[in-house]
């Protein structure tokens, strides 16, 4: 693995699903890559494909009914090549995942040292002795006190907050290179949830982890995040650095869905309009029909090509492309209201170059 | 520890149901004419005797002048103590003649229960990984089968076909084959199949509903993360939840075929097990051995449900046992 390779590499992904209403595309030919020691944000409403492209890149969604194309290169092997077999034995060792809710992430029969082990067991030949000594390391790594006691202990006997930490610790029974965290804190409350942030931004740095963070929760993604991937209707609508994003959004999508955070100077009011049909996504930019920009151009065609409108911030939209007119998007008025009153001007001069 | 007192509390209701269903027994009993003394009267009457007078020695013969809860005390000693009388019909203790019969009715029961045990959860959940596919129709078809068409009916059908029409199995039940021996496998695999297939279709229809909810639950999506194989999650994360519901309905409809079915499938082929003891009993008015018989069964239906209780909370470690 080269230096300059990024850990994960997602080209043209798309993934859809057979059903008896017909083809649903969740994810329609994506991009985007996670560096090592760097935390990726895919920031989206529910129901843009967020969870179904980071679950279509070690295959755990099931196929059939859905089906993944594309690339999906990890450390330089392309993982949707590979045979199921050699697959199973990336999962979870090499690449972890931890989900929305761990209620239901776990197994009700079996205690959560069982679940840990098996994890371990699956990937290494180690003594029953041996595995439970590690499990009980790892779940006192993750702040489960009492942790060879809890061991023997069932889900339902740990709160909600401890209850992910297990399922972390379970993921950390490889030493992984990347986490897919789908949500994982989206089912906490919200003095756990920032326990559970610092907790995963702790082990990131002891492991080297390249973290691959799903939510729609803005607030999260300002805590965490390197990088932000927008993801709206299984498109890509925007992405770049988070300071960059936070700080002029260019995608009218990005820029109302920052509006709905009071915190980052939003109205707090919600996108009107709803997602398009999967079934049969509208032609043009998938935003368009709810995009108050929104012009003749927008709803012809395909989804525009991303623009860089900035170094690293690249931007699907028609104002920002060839014959566009960025100043229609952008919005002066908009910005961090507790920013350094750079933003505007800096927003301005950042998108002279995506014009030419 | 919360699991021994359960256990414990289990038991001790299995004991009081029992003996509730023994007093129900008795005072019905109590109330209902005695044969024996019917028939003394009758014979006194065609001898020229007085027929009350002889009612009355066989009444004081039988201790049955004695005040209500004597007769009540003696009756529960001699239940609790498995003295159950005489049996006129079989000229045997009813205990003897229960023993002799269970000899045979366990010869099919045993291996009839483990099968439905192991392959109806089994095809269930094998149905549920291929729901919809021309696997799973066919499962499901063949459970259907099973459970709508009667037991006896498919016997005879059975035999017809396999004992007289191609004269593979024979047609007559042979009581003094040996219980290990090729000619025993034989002439058991009619009875035993159509009683799986009696009671299969309810265990696999259970195990299918309920291990379809598990396999598409989000512990199984983990299980997939972690790098579990398929068939080590469906074995453990889909199996384990299914039998849990799944327990409720197996001993339900095992006891149901036990009492009821076997009855059926020992007159079709002749079996010389409880289920046509029970029914010589009642046809000749044993009472003494109707009442063995009715009280085996009842005993069996109660360790059942108590087995069923346990198993439950060994099964679900969700199930709280410390306040009941």
């Amino acid at each position: 693995m080269s230096a300059d390779q990024p850990l994960l590499e997602v080209e043209n992904l798309t993934t859809t699903f057979s059903t008896d209403n017909g083809t649903l595309t969740a994810v329609d030919g994506i991009d985007f890559s996670v560096d090592t020691g760097e935390t990726v944000c895919i920031v989206g409403e529910s129901g843009s494909g967020k969870t179904v492209a980071t679950e279509s890149i070690t295959r755990i969604i099931n196929t059939p009914p859905g089906e993944i194309e594309g690339t999906v290169r990890y450390k330089g092997r392309d993982l949707l090549s590979l045979p199921e077999s050699e697959l199973r034995q990336i999962r979870g060792n090499d690449i972890a995942h931890i989900f929305q809710n761990p209620q239901e992430a776990m197994n009700h029969c079996y205690t959560v040292g069982w679940q840990i082990v098996e994890a371990l067991q699956i990937h290494q030949d180690v003594s029953d002795d041996e595995a439970r000594a590690r499990a009980v390391d790892l779940m006192d790594r993750v702040g489960i006190a009492n942790a060879s006691s809890r061991f023997d202990d069932y889900p339902h006997e740990f709160s909600g907050g401890q209850k992910q930490r297990v399922m972390i610790a379970m993921a950390l029974v490889g030493d992984p290179d990347l986490l897919i965290a789908d949500e994982p804190t989206t089912a906490l409350d919200v003095t756990v949830q920032a326990q559970i942030l610092k907790l995963l931004d702790d082990l990131q740095e002891e492991f080297e982890m390249g973290i691959l963070f799903v939510t729609h929760d803005l607030g999260v993604v300002a805590e965490i995040a390197d990088r932000i991937v927008v993801m709206y209707a299984g498109k890509v609508m925007e992405r770049g650095g988070v300071l960059d994003i936070f700080d002029h959004p260019g995608h009218p999508y990005t820029q109302q869905l920052l509006e709905c955070l009071p915190e980052f100077g939003g109205t707090g009011g919600g996108i009107s309009g709803t997602l398009p049909d999967p079934y049969d996504p509208p032609e043009g930019c998938r935003f368009a029909p709810r995009c108050e920009y929104a012009e003749e151009a927008c709803r012809t065609g395909e989804q525009p090509e991303e623009v860089e409108v900035a170094p690293g911030q690249r931007v699907s939209c028609v104002h920002y492309g060839p014959g566009g007119n960025p100043s229609i998007v952008r919005n002066d008025e908009f910005g961090p209201i507790d920013g350094d009153g750079t933003a505007p001007t800096d927003g301005e001069s950042e998108v002279g170059p995506a014009d030419d | 520890m919360g699991f021994g007192r359960y256990v414990s509390a289990r038991v001790l209701w299995a004991a009081v149901v029992s003996l509730i269903i023994v007093t129900v027994t008795f005072l019905l009993l109590s109330a209902a004419p005695n044969p024996a003394v019917r028939r003394a009267a009758t014979q006194a009457a065609l001898q020229g005797g007085d027929p009350a007078e002889a009612a009355e020695r066989v009444r004081e013969l039988r201790g049955l002048d004695e005040p209500l809860y004597v007769r009540y005390m003696d009756f529960l000693r001699n239940v609790y103590t498995l003295d159950w009388g005489w049996s006129v019909s079989t000229s045997m203790p009813v205990t003897e003649a229960v023993t002799n019969a269970l000899y045979y009715t366990a010869q099919y029961s045993i291996p009839w229960t483990i099968l439905t045990i192991i392959l109806g959860p089994l095809v269930g959940v094998y149905s549920a990984a291929n729901m919809y596919s021309w696997k799973d129709h066919a499962a499901t078809g063949f459970a259907f089968f099973g459970y709508a068409i009667p037991n006896f009916f498919f016997g005879i059908i059975l035999l017809l076909i396999f004992g007289v029409w191609l004269e593979w199995i024979p047609v007559i039940y042979k009581p003094e084959v040996p219980v290990f021996s090729v000619q025993n496998a034989i002439q058991l695999t009619l009875p035993v199949f159509v009683l799986v297939t009696g009671s299969i279709g309810a265990v696999m229809r259970v195990s299918r509903n309920e291990s379809a909810e598990f396999q598409n639950a989000d512990f199984m999506k983990t299980a997939k993360a972690k790098g579990v194989s398929p068939l080590r999650a469906y074995a453990y994360h889909v199996m384990r939840p299914t039998l849990v519901p799944l327990s409720t309905t197996l001993v339900g409809q095992l006891l149901a075929l036990f009492l009821g079915a076997s009855l059926l499938v020992e007159v079709v082929f002749g079996i010389p097990g409880l289920g046509r003891l029970t029914y010589n009993a009642l046809i000749q008015q044993d009472t003494n051995l109707v009442l063995g018989t009715t009280l085996f069964f009842t005993f069996v239906a109660v360790i059942g449900n108590l087995i069923e209780d346990l198993v439950f909370t060994v099964l679900d470690p969700r199930i709280s046992y410390d306040d009941r």
